[in-house]
């Protein structure tokens, strides 16, 4: 308690108390980048601050120049040995945090203080500017408004707590007056279209859940996880549920045990071979993809994609789309596609001996049921339908938690274990349909969905992540078979959560029967979206499209600007109003309002009251300089006397004498001279 | 410090500037005076200005980042910037100001003068600076105050004089940064300010004794030396006619009488009868004896040349004499 009885730090004119609050204030912001800086940094500033303070609370000023340098440069050449640089958002966080550390360390007067302020707001942009969430921009702004109030230096006399009150609720007050000239630069500051220099590469970003290989049993956790992958949103016609496929990566080699893609993405050229055209045919459904931030570039697009943002995406081989990056920020992919197609042309021999490759020797029992149900079933889609009959017939199980299966994976699957979840599926149908040499491939993606009918899309999340298989039927092209659809309860159409029956339900129950609770969710996702097309996502298009929406006709750059400047200039003398029209004294009650009404109007007649004046000689003087107001002005000045002075308050007449003055003096309009 | 770089030469001859203007501009002001918006100025304080720039480095991130929420963050401190400056210059408006506009010293003290604020507004003033420079002074004397909404506030400021003289201070100025420090808004009440200094009070000489030995006029030896008052200690220099003489005979200590009426015996404090030191050790020498004759309740009476102030005795006369040992050699103020 010793900290806060010393008033002033010997020799400095930072308080104490001022000290603690901005040590609080780079405290909160390093918080929000505790994740992603080493350890010893957070460890550094945290013992830098709390020597200081125990340094004041003793009363004694801040340590020898000597030391301090000595600390500064070692703290300072650690930090260079571990990242090599300073520039970047890590690194330069790092850095400024030590330098906010070392400022604490030697605070003296006010300007060391300032520092200590600009550093914070520096630190609080840093972390916005790789930062998405709601919160997290609610939080350092509370940071800042307490680090502003900091710099307020109101009368030394109140006790602490009703020192910081007032500070807070000054600081606060500007705060919100100065929401609307925010909102305004925000809104109609025109936006870049490419970087001005290029960012340097962190490294971070979220990980999308599908991966690039498949052994079945590695999606386990995925389809557990509610984490959001993507939303869609249907511009015009949705398709049937069950042609709800999202499609990702193809994985075409099997080594008997794992699908692979035709490589890591990262080897994936920027700009694929093109993929064999197609013929498409049927509804052309349009719609736009919201997707989180990836480390991959797959973009997830219904099947068959035929229209998309170019400048965003290209098609791969396979018909997947992929993006030029990774994306690291959020984006929107508008694209148009068909849910009925048919191939241009046989498959070309190359690919055609690609999706027919079994590696030699393994899941020998596998080959043969094959052999001995592709004699009975010559033709293709007898032998699909076969294939599919099997899986119905026989007792396979739909379920989140398969046992381990040993290298020849498939073997185990269709003859001993018969319980799995689609890639388990779609890897032994696969396989089947190649041991009787059908060209045929793994497809992997999102499958169904939710629709928040709040807000009108799709959310697809990791849990909807699937599996199917691709078949080729000679003269039509690739058809699209999902064997798990196959088991009896019917997946396809509902979605995971209804097939509780088959095998460990994925939500629990009571979460199932309270029917307010998915609508929670819905709404809550609804809110999170709009967050992210709305804010998070908002550019030149947006702002394009505002203007359109404020009837502004042809929008251009020119004109936003010239927007923007009108706002300014609005906003400034909005903000002159508001700001002066807190020094004036407002009457307080009805009769003082109409009052200072009269005198009002009869200062515009050239006779304004003086500040001494009452209101009898106040009328003396009109009546002395214009006698045709006596009346009038004497009547109601000697009206207002008596409610002020003689009548007792809130007694009928009172009321009664109150309304009739304030209407005559509406009434009142007297003449220049 | 490092005050000497170019951008704060800059600012210090921009601040020059846009005072000579102002002085054109609004001419002599009266007290009591209520400072209106036409002549309040504002410029950024060189904390504004490094917030300045690391507000643009701010937006420039955002930008490039493209981070809606960076550039919120920005254009609500940008915002934040624009309400302090009119927070700043509201922090003056309005505010009326009266001054003493004369103060007395001795040389090597301070001059104090007198400020009264009075906020008519419903809200509180804080911060508020009173600066004082005299001419050639190396920093302007300060006084700092807050105001309560609808009070009236007094503040002394001393402004340190170093020479004897009479010293103008053509203006004062009132100056503020609140809310935050970014800003510093200040206006100039062109309200000249007199510092009348007197002589530092020194000089080895005794007071001169009474009866004008060194004086011409005979009419200021009025009767009525016996109007005794009171006894005093002896000291070398004394007239000797106030010797009490019964009280030395008595066995006591010498003394003399003192007396109580300005017509009782007065001292000149004579300029020229001084003539071996030079100008100010003279005036300094006077000075003392004013205190030393004020201080023994003796009437007297000062000859400069072409100044003669008739003996009396009191604060008022008291101050009149300082004054003309701080106007000697100087024109009286318009």
């Amino acid at each position: 308690m010793r900290l806060w009885t010393y008033a002033k730090v010997p020799g400095d004119e930072v308080s104490v108390e001022q000290l603690l609050a901005a040590a609080g204030c780079v405290s909160l912001v390093l918080l929000t980048s505790i994740t992603v800086l080493p350890v010893w940094i957070t460890l550094t500033v945290a013992a830098l601050m709390g020597l200081r303070l125990l340094l004041a609370s003793r009363g004694r000023a801040a340590p020898a120049p000597v030391l301090r340098f000595v600390i500064a440069t070692l703290a300072i050449g650690l930090l260079f040995l571990k990242f090599h640089t300073f520039n970047g958002l890590i690194p330069g966080t790092a850095l400024l945090s030590l330098i906010a550390g070392l400022k604490l360390l030697e605070t003296r007067g006010q300007r060391d203080l300032h520092v200590i302020t600009m550093i914070v707001y520096f630190l609080s942009l840093a972390t916005l500017l790789e930062g998405e969430s709601f919160w997290l921009l609610i939080y350092l702004i509370a940071v800042c408004w307490l680090s502003t109030a900091t710099l307020l230096r109101l009368a030394d006399t109140d006790s602490m707590a009703a020192r910081w009150q007032r500070r807070l609720r000054y600081a606060g007050k500007l705060l919100a007056q100065a929401l609307p000239l925010a909102l305004a630069f925000w809104l109609f500051f025109p936006r870049l279209d490419s970087p001005l220099w290029h960012l340097p590469d962190d490294g971070g970003g979220a990980t999308i859940g599908l991966s690039d290989t498949m052994s079945p049993g590695d999606i386990t956790d995925l389809a557990q996880s509610d984490e959001v992958a993507f939303r869609a949103r249907f511009l015009g016609a949705t398709p049937p549920a069950d042609q709800l496929y999202w499609r990702g990566p193809v994985l075409q080699d099997f080594d008997g045990h794992t699908w692979s893609g035709a490589g890591a993405d990262a080897e994936l050229p920027i700009t694929p071979k093109p993929a064999p055209r197609l013929l498409l045919s049927g509804t052309a459904y349009r719609y736009t993809v919201s997707l989180e931030p990836s480390a991959h570039r797959w973009l997830f697009a219904l099947d068959w994609p035929a229209e998309w943002d170019t400048s965003k995406a290209s098609q791969g081989e396979d018909y997947m789309l992929l993006a030029p990056n990774a994306p690291m920020q959020p984006i929107d992919l508008t694209a148009t596609s068909y849910v009925h197609m048919r191939a241009d042309g046989p498959l070309a021999p190359g690919l055609r001996r690609r999706d027919t490759t079994m590696p030699g020797g393994r899941n020998p029992r596998t080959r043969e049921l094959a052999a001995q149900l592709h004699a009975e079933h010559p033709d293709t889609p007898g032998y699909v339908q076969a294939v599919l009959d099997l899986f119905r017939r026989e007792s396979f199980y739909y379920t989140l938690t398969p046992p381990r299966l040993g290298q020849d994976s498939v073997d185990g699957f269709l003859f001993d274990s018969r319980r799995g979840f689609c890639g388990h599926f779609a890897s032994a149908f696969a396989t089947l349909m190649r041991a009787a040499g059908i060209p045929a491939r793994v497809v992997t993606g999102y499958q169904g969905g939710t629709f928040n009918r709040f807000a009108g899309y799709w959310i697809l999340r990791q849990s909807d992540a699937h599996a199917w298989d691709e078949v080729w039927l000679e003269g039509q092209g690739w058809m699209r078979v999902d064997p798990t659809a196959s088991i009896p309860a019917n997946r396809v159409e509902h979605g995971l959560n209804d097939i509780v029956s088959l095998g460990v339900p994925v939500t629990s129950r009571w979460q199932q029967r309270t029917h307010w609770l998915p609508d929670l969710r819905l709404e809550l996702d609804a809110l999170k979206q709009f967050w992210r097309q709305r804010i998070l996502e908002f550019d030149q298009h947006s702002q394009e499209r505002l203007l359109e929406w404020l009837h502004v006709p042809e929008p251009d750059g020119q004109k936003l600007a010239l927007f923007l400047a009108g706002c300014l200039i609005t906003g400034m003398l909005w903000l002159t109003w508001v700001v002066r029209r807190e020094l004036d004294v407002k009457p307080s009650g009805k009769v003082e309002r109409a009052y200072a009404m009269l005198c009002g109007r009869l200062g515009k007649a050239g006779l304004t009251r003086r500040p001494h004046e009452g209101a009898e000689d106040y009328a003396a003087r009109v009546a002395a300089s214009r006698p045709d107001l006596t009346l009038e002005v004497a009547d109601l000045c000697r009206c207002y006397t008596a409610l002020r002075y003689s009548l007792a308050p809130q007694s009928a007449q009172a009321k009664s004498a109150e309304r009739a003055f304030i209407a005559a003096v509406r009434r009142f309009r007297p003449r220049a001279p | 410090m490092n005050a000497a770089g170019a951008p704060f030469r800059l600012r210090q001859a921009a601040i020059a500037r846009l005072t000579r203007w102002s002085l054109r501009r609004h001419g002599e002001d009266a007290l009591p005076l209520k400072v209106d918006r036409r002549r309040i100025y504002i410029i950024p304080t060189r904390f504004g200005a490094s917030l300045g720039v690391l507000l643009m480095a701010m937006l420039l991130a955002g930008l490039n980042y493209n981070s809606n929420l960076g550039l919120a963050f920005g254009f609500l401190m940008v915002s934040l910037v624009l309400v302090a400056m009119h927070h700043c210059n509201r922090n003056l408006l309005g505010l009326c100001v009266d001054a003493s506009t004369e103060a007395d010293c001795f040389a090597g003290s301070a001059a104090a003068f007198e400020f009264r604020l009075r906020n008519d507004a419903a809200v509180a003033r804080f911060g508020i600076e009173i600066r004082c420079a005299d001419r050639g002074a190396r920093a302007p004397a300060v006084a700092e105050l807050s105001i309560a909404a609808g009070a009236t506030e007094a503040a002394v400021v001393e402004v340190p004089m170093e020479r004897r003289g009479i010293h103008r201070l053509p203006r004062f100025e009132l100056r503020t940064r609140h809310p935050f420090g970014w800003f510093r808004a200040w206006t100039y009440v062109q309200v000249p300010l007199t510092a009348y200094v007197a002589p530092r009070p020194g000089g080895v000489r005794v007071l001169p004794p009474a009866g004008g030995e060194t004086g011409t006029l005979a009419q200021s030896q009025a009767p009525g030396d016996d109007e005794f008052s009171s006894l005093q200690a002896y000291q070398v220099g004394m007239p000797l006619k106030h010797m009490a003489w019964k009280t030395l005979a008595r066995g006591g200590e010498p003394a003399v009488r003192s007396y109580s009426a300005p017509s009782a015996s007065p001292e000149w404090l004579d300029w020229f009868a001084l003539e071996r030191l030079d100008e100010e050790a003279r005036l300094s020498q006077l000075c003392g004896w004013v205190l030393g004759a004020e201080a023994a309740h003796r009437a007297y009476g000062l000859r400069l040349p072409g100044v003669v102030l008739a003996p009396a005795r009191g604060a008022a006369h008291r101050l009149q004499c300082l004054r003309a040992l701080a106007m000697h050699g100087f024109l009286p103020p318009p």
